[in-house]
C-alpha cells in the first residue's frame, strides 16, 4: 500500500501548495505590475518579489516535472489501475474494495468537517478586517493545504492500524 | 457490536491476510479491518468469507450485546 501512489498524493498537492503560497509573494505584491494587452503579457516586479516570483516558478515546473515522471511509472507498474493527471474526480480516493471506500469516506467526512468550519470563520475574518491581499491569498492556501494534510494523517492512521 | 471468528479461521486454514483477500476479491487491508471489528462486510463479502472458510455466515458473524 505504500507503493500505492493514491496514497502519497495529497503530499504532491501539499508540495504544490507550498510553492504557490511562494509565488503569491510575487503575485500579489504591490510592487509587482502585470499589464496585458492583446498579444502579450508582461510582468514587472522588484528584486525580492521578482526573485520569489521566478524562483517559485522554477520549483514548480520542477516539481511537476517530477511529478509526471512518478505518475508514469506508476501507471506503467500498475495498468489496472493508472492514475490521469487530467481526472475530476480526486485520485487519492482509495475505493478498490468495500474496506477501503470504508475508510476514505471517514477520511473524507473530517476534511468535510474541517472545510465546513474553517471556510464560513476564514470568510468572515476577511468581512471583519482588512486583510491584505497576500494573507487572503494564503489563508484560502492554508484551507487547501489543511484539507489535504487531515486526509494524507488519517488513511495513514487507518492503514497503519491494519497491520497484519 | 458485530463480532467474528475470521481470523481464528483464517489461521485454522494457514491463509494469510492477503491470501484470504485475494479467494473473495479484497485487499489484505480490508481482512484486517473485520478481523479488528473496525469495519462491518457487507452481506456479499460476508457471504464469500463464510464459503471460503466453509462455515455458515451465523457461525463466523454474530451479534454481540453492547
Amino acid at each position: 500500500m505504500k507503493q500505492d501512489f493514491r496514497m502519497t498524493y495529497p503530499l504532491w498537492n501539499m508540495a504544490f501548495i507550498l510553492i504557490l503560497a511562494v509565488m503569491a509573494v510575487g503575485f500579489t505584491s504591490s510592487f509587482v505590475n502585470v499589464t496585458k494587452t492583446d498579444s502579450s503579457l508582461s510582468i514587472q516586479a522588484q528584486a525580492l518579489e521578482g526573485f520569489l516570483l521566478f524562483a517559485a516558478l522554477i520549483a514548480y515546473l520542477v516539481l511537476i516535472t517530477i511529478y509526471l515522471i512518478a505518475l508514469s511509472s506508476y501507471n506503467r507498474k500498475n495498468p489496472d489501475k493508472k492514475i490521469s493527471p487530467f481526472s475530476m474526480r480526486p485520485p487519492e480516493y482509495m475505493e478498490q474494495d468495500e474496506g477501503m471506500t470504508f475508510i476514505t469516506r471517514k477520511a473524507v467526512q473530517k476534511v468535510y468537517t474541517f472545510i465546513t468550519w474553517t471556510l464560513p470563520f476564514f470568510a468572515l475574518i476577511v468581512m471583519l478586517f482588512p486583510i491584505p491581499r497576500l494573507f487572503i491569498v494564503w489563508g484560502i492556501l492554508a484551507v487547501a493545504f489543511g484539507q489535504n494534510l487531515i486526509y494524507y494523517l488519517e488513511m495513514r492512521r487507518q492503514l497503519k492500524g491494519a497491520t497484519e | 457490536m458485530l463480532s467474528n471468528r475470521v481470523k481464528e479461521l483464517r489461521a485454522r486454514y494457514g491463509f494469510t491476510q492477503s491470501e484470504l483477500g485475494k479467494q473473495v476479491d479484497v485487499t489484505r487491508q480490508t481482512i484486517a479491518f473485520i478481523e479488528k471489528g473496525e469495519f462491518s462486510p457487507s452481506i456479499t463479502l460476508a457471504l464469500k468469507l463464510a464459503k471460503v472458510l466453509k462455515v455458515e455466515v451465523g457461525d463466523l458473524f454474530w451479534l454481540e450485546e453492547e
